[in-house]
This record gives structure tokens, sequence and C-alpha cells, in this order.
């Protein structure tokens, strides 16, 4: 099968004062439809970097990616932008919700940068919020919202545009254990409707929920390993 | 469609901004509002301008010439004016029958600050106006009630008066004037007509005058050979202007034993004149208006820049999260010079908003108390309403290019992790 995501001898290197710290080094990944991965490290490993990559919010300083067979480690910001707007959906620790905005709107958001009309935006957030059981919420503001709640109104942002992958850094990193299992049983049963998921996090009992478990350590891919 | 879309999603985000940041959009924006003012204040007292010229152009015909010892548009010296030999009657009387060309010419002497009894008021300050019966037909000659004299009782030197319109409120503030009679410095006339409606803010005084017989003008005030004459001459037609002017001039200067070498001693006036003295005012209203303007501007692109950089920065963390769902740089530089132009936008329609109740109280209130102020109108102009629209969407975009260029660089993953 033609993986969703390839990844050959990807390295980033930031430039510190005189010196050169490799935040990845020569990581070569391949990540395939429908898979539940979860990257695992320490603080410091490079997960956070190694996402960003994914997500095209950033390019490595060398290596190439491949998300559905097309190159993007070397587009400008405008095509990465597009990309991001096309095939990922982001999910946050802190929710990143727009604070003003009220829970469609922030669904909208994805829909509005993707230049579809509004009749059709309403429909597609109304549905995505109805998914993630936010049905009766939509035109509650964050602030009106709980923290499980507001990472809900993420997800169905991050669902909205039908992604070919849904980035997770520490979806529950800041949560009660109790919203945290509800948020993870969500992506569990988005895997489940055939969504791939790439989920960050350091905790070992959260990456257990994934199919897969990379770990990281230093820039570098420790070991890998199916549950 | 997506960048319209854009753009109107960019605009509720200003709205919504604005609205959360009441006073400090407000202050923001008083450089633009007032720049704005300046704008349409401007604009309405050139209008009210405009529309004063055209009314005394009317009122002294356009295809007039006014034969005259005095030069109406200041550009003689006024040294050199005042030593002019007056027009004499027998010359004015020469000038009209030698006429070919023109339609009709009409003589006129004025004689200032008169005395005039009529039933118990006693009025000194009355302008008489001794001229022939063709007066009644030149644009100023209009009768409202009665009628001029006629050839018949002019050259019998009857007295017979015609009262200007603002005469009949002194002498007669609650009677009907006609039929009555008035004592002109000692003689008694009959009051025949009273005339229109004429004043213009430039012309006031026309509504003060008095008409009677040039024959009984000259008898009452003397100077056969020393009152100045003044001879209005219409051409009828606007393309017969130049060939009227030249025959004017060229008996004129023979009545007056002008030499080849010598330069004209009276002046040729006409309506454009009056256009020359407005365009001036008009000058200096544009100078200082578009001073003010300018630097009325200045001050308000500096305002708005600067909350727009603040706004960037509050707002590091939003702008992360709208590239992170896709939007592009240009999105995000859309977004905020949309947001800064619609601040300039809602100050301009502020401003638009007081300054028309402002005109509109002015223009109903001010005349009451200063007459001369009647010019002015009651609406702004509505093409300097949309002057000032764009000007303020053009404004809000300069002062918005900066902030906006660096928000539209702020790195995601930076603007991410902002607090």
């Amino acid at each position: 099968m033609e993986p969703l995501i390839r990844l050959i001898n990807i390295s980033r290197v930031y430039q510190v004062g005189e010196e050169q710290v490799f935040a990845l080094k020569n990581i070569s990944l391949n990540i395939y439809p429908n898979e539940f991965v979860a990257i695992m490290g320490p603080s410091g490993s490079g997960k956070s970097t190694l996402m960003n990559i994914i997500g095209c919010l950033d390019t490595p300083t060398s290596g190439e990616y491949y998300l559905k067979g097309e190159n993007v480690s070397d587009m400008d910001d405008n095509e990465l932008a597009e990309i991001r707007n096309k095939e990922i959906g982001f999910v946050f620790q802190m929710y990143n919700l727009l604070p003003r905005a009220n829970a469609l709107k922030n669904v909208e958001l994805p829909l509005v940068y993707a230049g579809v009309s509004k009749a059709q935006r309403i429909a597609k957030a109304r549905q995505a919020l109805i998914d993630v059981g936010l049905e009766d919420r939509m035109t509650h503001k964050p602030n009106e919202l709980s923290g499980g709640q507001r990472q809900r109104v993420a997800i169905a942002r991050a669902l909205v545009n039908q992604p070919s992958i849904i980035l997770a850094d520490e979806p529950t990193g800041n949560l009660d254990s109790k919203s945290g299992a509800e948020i993870l049983n969500l992506f569990h049963h988005l895997w489940e409707k055939g969504n791939t998921i790439v989920l960050v996090t350091h905790e070992k009992e959260i990456a257990q929920k994934a199919q897969r478990i990379i770990r990281l350590r230093d820039g570098l891919i420790e070991g890998e390993e199916y549950t | 469609m997506r960048i319209l879309t854009e753009i109107v999603e960019s605009i509720k985000i200003s709205l919504d901004s604005i609205r959360a940041n009441k006073l400090r959009s407000f202050l923001a924006t008083l450089g633009v509002v007032i720049g704005i003012s300046f704008v349409v204040l401007m604009g309405w007292a050139i209008s009210g301008l405009d529309k004063a010229l055209m009314d005394s152009i009317n009122l002294i015909g356009e295809d007039m010439l006014y034969i005259d010892k005095w030069d109406w548009s200041g550009g003689k010296s006024w040294k050199e004016v005042r030593n002019r030999k007056s027009i004499t009657l027998r010359q004015a009387n020469q000038l009209i029958s030698e006429l070919t060309l023109a339609e009709i010419a009409v003589p006129g002497a004025t004689f200032w600050g008169a005395n005039a009894k009529s039933e118990g008021i006693d009025f000194t300050g009355i302008i008489v106006y001794g001229t022939t019966a063709d007066y009644s037909l030149l644009p100023s000659g209009e009768v409202e009630k009665g009628r001029f004299f006629t050839k018949f009782e002019e050259q019998l030197n009857k007295k017979v008066v015609v009262l200007g319109h603002k005469v009949v409120s002194s002498l007669f503030p609650e009677t009907d004037p006609i039929g009555k009679i008035i004592k002109l410095e000692g003689y008694e006339f009959e009051v025949i007509g009273v005339m229109k409606k004429q004043g213009t803010m430039l012309l006031d005084f026309v509504d003060d005058r008095i008409y009677i017989p040039l024959g009984s003008f000259m008898q009452l005030f003397g100077g056969t050979h020393t009152r100045n004459i003044s001879i209005g001459i219409k051409a009828g037609n606007l393309d017969r202007m130049d060939d009227v002017r030249e025959e004017a001039r060229g008996i004129m200067r023979r009545i007056r034993n002008l030499k080849p070498w010598q330069e004209d001693d009276f002046s040729i006036n006409e309506t454009k004149a009056f256009e020359e003295i407005v365009s001036t005012f008009r000058l200096y209203v544009w100078g200082i208006g578009l001073g003010m303007t300018v630097l009325s501007f200045i001050v308000g692109i500096i305002g708005i820049m600067n909350v727009m950089f603040v706004s960037v920065t509050e707002r590091t963390k939003e702008i992360g999260i709208r590239k992170s769902v896709g939007a592009k740089n240009r999105s995000i530089l859309l977004q905020f010079l949309v947001e800064s132009s619609t601040l300039c936008l809602v100050g301009a329609l502020t401003s638009i908003f007081v300054c028309s109740i402002l005109v509109f109280a002015t223009a109903n209130i001010l005349p009451k108390f200063v007459p001369a102020t009647a010019f002015l109108q009651k609406f702004l102009p509505f093409e300097f309403v949309l002057y000032a629209t764009i000007v303020a969407i053009f404004v809000g975009i300069l002062a918005g290019l900066l902030p906006a260029m660096r928000a539209s660089r702020i790195d995601p993953i930076e603007s991410l992790r902002y607090e």
C-alpha cells in the first residue's frame, strides 16, 4: 500500500548563536492510511519538531517529505498553507480556539480559508460539532465551555475539512483524567471511522491507545512497536 | 469568490474588534474623523460660494457688459480708477445712440444714503438708482408687484418710484406701498411698484435700492456734468459678447477723445469679475482646508498605524491559529488591511453624520442672525461625501500596510506558542 506520509532522511537544524542544534537527525518514517500512530518521547526529543514538519507548519533542513505522493518539503509558504487547509487537522494541547468566536464560528474557520460558501460552511460545521457530541453547545464561546468541550470543538475544527491526517499534540495534557479518557475514546472512534491519526504525547498510557508507537529520543527514532 | 468570502469575514472580524475596543478605536480614528470633517465642510463652504456666484451671475446677466468709471475686478489701481473722469450723461446717451450690435443699453446713476419719509417713518440710507424704462428688460429688472415706470413717465421726469424688496419693510412695514406717496429728499414720489427679491451674498445691496427716472434723478441730485453714469449693455447672446464689447470700446474711446497710445479711461465690467473674486475666495478655502486636512490625516494615519501594531501584537496567537488552519500570508495581510480600512470608514461615517447635523443646523439657524450667510447650503455636497469615503478607505490601507505586513510574516510555530 502507498504510504500517506513518507519521510526520507529528514533533518531539522536550528541555529542557536554559533552552534547548530539538531532537533531531528535523518529520520525516515512511513505512515499508512487509517493508522493510529503515537509519537512518544521525553521533552526535547524532537517530537514537536517532527509534528510541525508532518503538519506542514515547518519545513525540514534536509530530506524529503511526501504527503499523498506529493513532495511537500520544497513548497513555499502559500502552498504549505493550502496543504494545511486541505490535508491536515490540528488538535493542540491548549485548544487554540479563537476566544471571541463561538463554537460554530471556530469550526467554520478552515472552511472560510477554503472559500466554501456560507450556507455550506454552516452545514458542515454543524455536522462536525454533532459528530463530536456538541450539538447543544454550538453558540457557546470557548470561555463558556469546559476543557473537554473546548477540545471537542478543536477536534470538530480539525475534522471539518475532512483532512488526510489528524495531528494531535498532547491533546489530553490540559484535561482531567475523565475528560482526557473521553477525548481519547473520541480519537479511537474517529480512527475506527477510517481517519488517520497521529498523536504526540509523553505519557505511556495514552500512547498505549494507539495502534503503533514510535519512540523518539534526541532527534532519533529509538524504537517502534505495535500494541 | 474566495477573496470575497475573506473580505466579508474580515469586515465582521474588524467590526467585532472595534466593538471590543470602543475607546481605543475612537481615539485612533480621531485624526481621520477630523480630517474627513475638514474635507466635507470645505466642500460644503465651496458649494455655498458657487451657489452664491451663480445667483449673482444670473442676476447681473451673463451676457451683460457694464461700462463704468469704476472697475469691478479690483485689478486696476484704486488711485488710477478714482482719478478717472466721470462718464457724463451726455457721453452715456451718445454711446447708447451709437451702439448697433447690442440688444439694449441702459444708463444708470446711483446716489448712496438718501433720505426718505413715508407715513411717519423717516429713513436715511436709501440707495437711489436713476435709470430708464428699459431697465425693466434686464435680468435684474423684474417687478414683483405693481409695475416699472414707462418711457413716457421717464421722458416727462415724472416723480414715480419703484421700491427694492427690502426697502418696503423699512418704509411700509405694515401697509401695501402701491399708490402711496414717499418724500425723497423733500420731493413727493408716487410708489408704482416693488421689485422682486434679488439680493445675493455678493450683491446684497440691490434690494436696498429704489428706482426713479433718470431725469428726475438729475433734478434731485444734480451734477449733469460731474455725476457718473454707468451703462448696462445687454449683448443678447454670449457669442456676440466680443463684438459688442469691441464696438462699445471704440465708441467710448472716441467719445472720451483718447489717443491711440492712451489706455482706456473707463472699465468694461462683466460677470467674469465676480468669478475672479469668488475663485480667489475659493482658493483661500481650499488652501486652508487642504493644509488642515493633510495635517489631520497624517496624525490620523499615525494613530491608526499605532493601534494596528498593538492589535497585531495582541493577536499574535490568533494569527497563528488562522495560519495553522490554512490562512495564507495574503489572507492575514488582507484581514488587517480590511480592519484598518473599516476603522477609518467607521470614522468617516461618524464624521459625515456629525457634520450633516452640524451643517443642517448651521444653515437653518445662522442666517437668521447673520443674513450674509444665507448662501450656506443645508446639505453636504454628495460628491464630497463620496470623496471623503474613498479617502478614508485609502488612508486606512496606507495606515494598515506596515502592521498588516508584519502580521502576515508572523511564523505560525512561534505564534502558537505565544501567550
